[in-house]
């Protein structure tokens, strides 16, 4: 079993409302995949799928090589979950919560569920009522990662932490993928998980807009660059150049904004005097912005 | 933290490992709640017998026929007849249907629409089995509600006058009550089971409980006199247990009715969608 995921057109329809269409992604084994997109793109409604929490009105989902419908209970104890918005009985206590989570998973050695919430600075004696809704996250960190499950399905993970805890959070996540564990998990900010995650998928309205790895849509971001001219250069020199938008001249600088290959650009600036170069690193956030918006992003940054 | 003998184990004696019994401990405050005030207000009602037990009868001699056949005030003059009338025929059974309608709705409907249902089942633990664990939950209390009435009325039999009533009839009633709770539980789960809006389940369970209360009371007085099979406050108290002891074949009813609403649900609950 190479897989740890499979989904074939996957689709979920609310009455009349398309909350997914026909999702088709592989997550392989020991992969850690970041699922981004918008708020109300469908990210939630995929995990529920993958967990049986939600039935597809169409395609399949296998996950862990079982059909989540047929062994749901098989699934669970191979998964952890931490749900977008992660709510538990705020009567219990945090001790009492974690304790009675792990009896349904047949028990969790104490030290383990010690050691985690440690490491992630809760405290095990308040009532879960008290708690912030940082310290309410981390909760749902240690149930998800206490039991070592062979994926963690991760919904919105870091929301509400503070930039220590999600230090430790991506750290627990690259111990997960050094153990060989998959790790699925969803954000609507690039910066979640570019940190972490092997591949990423963006999806929107429903819909996959893209898979690839980081590095490769790093390569296909948008970048500013800055070039200084010893003289006035024409815009509509640069401006009709593949990859090339945004051009703007203010005497002798010109600034422009590239996607993909940025050959073009160079060998147009060589038929002047370059007295300077600027190039900032490409901004992720900003690839994603363009795919969130039009969905379009995609042909442009590809076609160039 | 108290040194445990074995350095893996959880310090589990005091915690609960499975669904019900994590129910019950989350609900412990309101069980005690429901269980003291059903016992006390029984206790209230029926310690009125002595006062207006014996005057009560005179005083209703006038009334017709069928008013005290709708209120079961038609033997006012004995023990058995006065606790039948308002503090077992409407008090007693009303708070144990708000019982069961409450925690029924909250058992699916309530967790559904908070959330919280998601983390449980989300972990191995099936459908069908967090249904039954947490109807189990729902009859424990149902029990420990009747349980509470009957040692309070099982307290006051000899100081209230009420010794003509014995401690088993008292035990037949109190059982009655215990399956009339289950039953609106059994009935709430199972609406929650299908619609997951713990509004909405209460209404309808509470809703449906009143128009029993009225099918069984009123029912025979306009001409209606089967409709009190269909409701639960005749296999309640239409036997009259605290005259004629335990009524096996109506507490089978109620028990089995219990059976059905809640497998109907179990069914209905696997098949759906969870939240939304």
């Amino acid at each position: 079993m190479t897989q740890a995921i499979r989904l074939e057109k996957l689709a979920k329809t609310y009455g009349r409302r398309r909350g997914l269409v026909d999702l088709t992604l592989d997550v392989g084994h020991g992969e850690v995949f970041g699922y981004l997109g918008p708020n109300g793109a469908g990210k939630s409604t995929t995990i529920r799928l993958l967990l049986d929490l939600i039935r597809p009105t169409g395609g399949r989902a296998t996950v862990l090589g079982l059909d989540p419908r047929v062994d749901s209970v098989e699934l669970h104890r191979r998964t952890g979950y931490l749900a977008g918005d992660f709510t538990v009985d705020g009567r219990q206590t945090v001790r009492e919560c974690l304790s009675f989570l792990a009896a349904l998973r047949g028990g969790i050695p104490e030290r383990r569920i010690t050691a985690l919430a440690d490491r992630l600075g809760l405290e095990l004696a308040p009532r879960i009522r008290s708690l912030s809704k940082g310290n309410r996250q981390k909760l749902g960190l240690v149930q998800a990662f206490v039991h070592q499950p062979e994926l963690l399905i991760l919904d919105e993970p870091t929301s509400g932490l503070d930039p220590l805890v999600q230090q430790v959070f991506l750290e627990l996540v690259r111990e997960a993928r050094a153990d060989g564990r998959t790790v699925f998990m969803s954000s609507h900010v690039m910066s979640e998980v570019q940190a972490v995650a092997d591949r990423v998928a963006i999806i929107r309205e429903g819909r996959l807009v893209t898979v690839d790895t980081v590095a490769a849509l790093r390569e296909r971001a948008v970048r500013t660059v800055e070039l200084h001219f010893d003289g006035t250069v024409p815009a509509e020199e640069f401006s009709r150049l593949p990859g090339v938008s945004d051009v703007s001249v203010e005497g002798t600088r010109l600034r422009c904004r590239i996607a993909g290959s940025p050959d073009a650009l160079v060998k147009a600036a060589a038929r002047h005097t370059v007295t300077g170069l600027l190039c900032e690193e490409p901004d992720l956030e900003e690839l994603f912005f363009e795919y969130y918006r039009n969905g379009a992003g995609h042909d442009r940054v590809t076609a160039a | 933290m108290t040194a445990s003998p074995l350095p893996e184990a959880l310090p589990t004696t005091w915690l609960p490992r499975s669904v019900w019994s994590q129910a019950l401990r989350d609900g412990r405050r309101t069980l005690i709640g429901w269980s003291v005030g059903t016992a006390l207000v029984g206790a209230m009602y029926s310690s009125f017998y002595p006062q207006i037990g014996g005057s009560m009868g005179d005083l209703t001699r006038s009334l017709p026929d069928g008013l005290k056949q709708a209120f079961n005030m038609e033997d006012l003059g004995s023990a058995a007849g006065y606790l039948g009338s308002t503090p077992f025929g409407v008090v007693i059974p009303l708070l144990a249907l708000f019982h069961g309608a409450a925690t029924g709705a909250r058992a699916i409907a309530g967790d559904e629409e908070s959330g919280r249902l998601d983390l449980l089942l989300a972990h191995p633990v099936g459908r069908v089995r967090l249904v039954l664990q947490r109807y189990a939950a729902l009859v424990t209390g149902s029990g420990t509600i009747a349980l509470a009435v009957l040692l309070m009325m099982l307290a006051i039999r000899e100081p209230a006058d009420l010794g003509t009533v014995s401690p088993a009839e008292f035990t037949a009633q109190c059982l009655g009550l215990a399956l009339l709770s289950a039953f609106f539980g059994a009935l709430a789960v199972c609406i929650g089971c299908f619609a997951g809006r713990r509004g909405l389940v209460f209404g309808t369970t509470a809703a449906v409980g009143v128009v029993s209360y009225a099918l069984n009371s009123f029912g025979p007085q306009i001409g209606l006199g089967w409709t009190r099979h269909l409701s639960a406050f005749h296999y309640y108290l239409g036997g009259e247990p605290l005259k004629h002891g335990f009524q096996w074949a109506d507490d089978g009813t109620m028990a089995a009715a219990c059976l059905v609403l809640v497998g109907l649900g179990a069914w209905a609950f696997r098949r759906r969608d969870i939240g939304l």
